[in-house]
């Protein structure tokens, strides 16, 4: 049986936050209200803040899409959404493929614990059994370039040494759809150049890329697709060559 | 691999669509069981990494706190240390379990919030690190319970296989409790204090470490006390004794309705509690 082919579809998705202030997280409010006979049910209090209303994008494979907009304007809750994290209150998302989310690097990281410990934390939480951490687990290894020290609990690297810790762990998953928030550049310039190899591979085997970034220049150099987002509202999906037009607009 | 290469997700749809929802959830937890063990297993190690007992610092901690209350509430009821002991270590052992699982239960999912807003991993799946690592913790607690029961001399009449009935039933409660108070504290920051009021106040009104006989004409009360009923339907067997068949019968619907209880309402908040964090 054959895979059906990599693709997102997303339609009419909108996403709203509701805001718990400080306030409304203690029950002594919740209750209070109860007591004075206020409306109780849906509404209950709480802000709602419309992070992306009424977005349509459809991507096949070979898709790179950038998300450019100012901060704020749904581009990180986008992605989240596409990672499966946040639930749509309207319209869908359908994702097939293996998602994989490098939203922060920093997930599920354990300062406590081993450098190797949090090579197999973070590849059981992307999704690897246990046996294939251990069969990847030198090549991961030796791409961190820590070696002795990956035996050591992570809280003693500097923080370049964890940067590369994270990222070669983050790394190490093949996916289908690669999500990611900025491009990701870390360590020093050796593993800079090691690291962007890296990504560029990854990004040429998933087959979708959604990056979110504000540096147009790099979108011009990892994307072909472009959607500008603007409070939440999204233009359609356009050629890479008319963002100067969409960015105009 | 098949729930991992297709995800959908949607608005509402109807009641009915949000406990299907629910569902998938918790058989994609199922699915990855291994997962929320490796998660448990991780927890417990790094808690006693560097220490030269490791995990085992647990069943040492616990094994004090045992004597230390068996010998002192022996003399202070006038009761044979032989008869004593061994009912306050299960007890404690036991009770500690359930209340371990509940209390910490509270924050499953307010720890998990990093991994909540940027993965689609099943909610359930830390609802059951929860309580797989609290049943990694009572397996180095029962070194303390196989050490008091062959001691005594009370092995020769323990019922092992209706205590390990009993002890599926502890579980499959505690972790429902557990469960809902997760849901309650990622909404509601005052649940956690409370949570753990409530379990101090039912520590010393179960007869954990008195016995239960000496409430005489008042036993009744008992009959009203959840925990009682789990801690019996463990302790009992093991000591020898028997289990009330009403007993089974509260705990057995105590988890019906329980989990029907948490599962509606995690079915109802489940898009919502990753807003709550």
């Amino acid at each position: 049986m054959k895979a059906p082919p990599v693709s997102i579809s997303c339609q009419d998705l909108t996403l709203r936050f509701p805001v718990y202030g400080v306030d409304a997280k203690s029950l002594k409010k919740s209750l209070a209200k109860i007591t004075v006979g206020g409306r109780l049910g849906r509404s209950h209090g709480a802000t709602e803040v419309t992070a992306i209303s009424g977005l349509n994008m459809e991507l096949r494979a070979g898709d790179r899409l950038g998300l450019v907009g100012h901060n704020g304007s749904g581009k990180t809750t986008l992605l989240r959404a596409l990672s499966g994290a946040y639930e749509p209150d309207e319209g869908s998302i359908e994702v097939q493929g293996r998602i994989a989310p490098l939203l922060d690097l920093n997930l599920g990281i354990d300062p406590s614990a081993s450098g190797y410990e949090n090579i197999r934390l973070r590849g059981r939480i992307a999704g690897l059994s246990a046996k294939e951490v251990e069969t990847r687990m030198d090549e991961i290894a030796a791409f961190t370039g820590l070696g002795p020290f990956l035996a050591m609990p992570v809280k003693t690297y500097s923080a370049g040494m964890q940067a590369r810790l994270a990222f070669a762990a983050a790394t190490s998953v093949e996916a289908d759809v690669l999500l990611m928030d900025e491009w990701i550049a870390v360590g020093d310039a050796e593993f800079q150049q090691l690291a962007h190899r890296r990504l560029l591979k990854l990004v040429e085997r998933a087959g979708i890329l959604v990056l979110a970034s504000h540096d147009l220049d790099l979108l011009r150099l990892y994307c072909n697709k472009v959607m500008r987002m603007e409070g939440g509202v999204a233009s359609p999906v356009t050629d890479i060559r008319k963002l100067d037009e969409l960015m105009a607009a | 691999m098949e729930a991992a290469t297709h995800m959908l997700r949607t608005g509402r749809r109807g009641p009915l669509f949000e406990y299907q929802m629910a569902f998938r959830d918790l058989r994609a937890s199922i699915g990855r069981a291994d997962l929320a063990w490796s998660l448990a297993w991780h927890d417990v190690s790094s808690r006693y990494r560097g220490s030269i007992l490791g995990p085992f610092w647990i069943t040492l901690s616990m094994g004090l706190m045992v004597v230390g209350i068996g010998v002192v509430y022996a003399n202070l009821f006038g009761i044979a240390l032989k008869d004593f002991l061994p009912l306050v270590a299960l007890g404690i052992v036991f009770f500690g379990s359930i209340s371990g699982t509940v209390t910490e239960g509270c924050e499953t999912f307010v720890q998990a919030a990093g991994m909540l807003s940027q993965t689609s991993l099943p909610m359930f799946t830390f609802v059951w690190r929860t309580v797989f690592r609290n049943v990694i913790n009572l397996a180095h607690h029962l070194v303390i319970v196989v050490g008091v029961l062959i001691y005594y001399g009370y092995w020769r009449h323990s019922n092992v296989p209706v205590a390990a009935l009993g002890l599926v039933f502890l579980v499959l409660n505690a972790s429902w409790i557990s469960m809902l108070v997760a849901i309650a504290s990622a909404r509601f920051r005052d649940i956690p204090q409370v949570v753990i009021s409530v379990m101090q106040f039912a520590m010393f009104v179960t007869p954990v470490f008195w016995p239960a006989n000496r409430l005489g004409a008042h036993h009744f009360v008992l009959d009203f006390n959840p925990f009682y009923h789990l801690l019996e339907a463990v302790r009992a067997p093991l000591m020898g004794g028997t289990v009330a068949p009403h007993t089974y019968l509260f705990l057995a619907s105590m988890a019906l309705v329980g989990w029907l209880l948490t599962f509606s309402l995690f079915a109802n908040t489940r898009r919502r509690i990753v807003h709550y964090l």
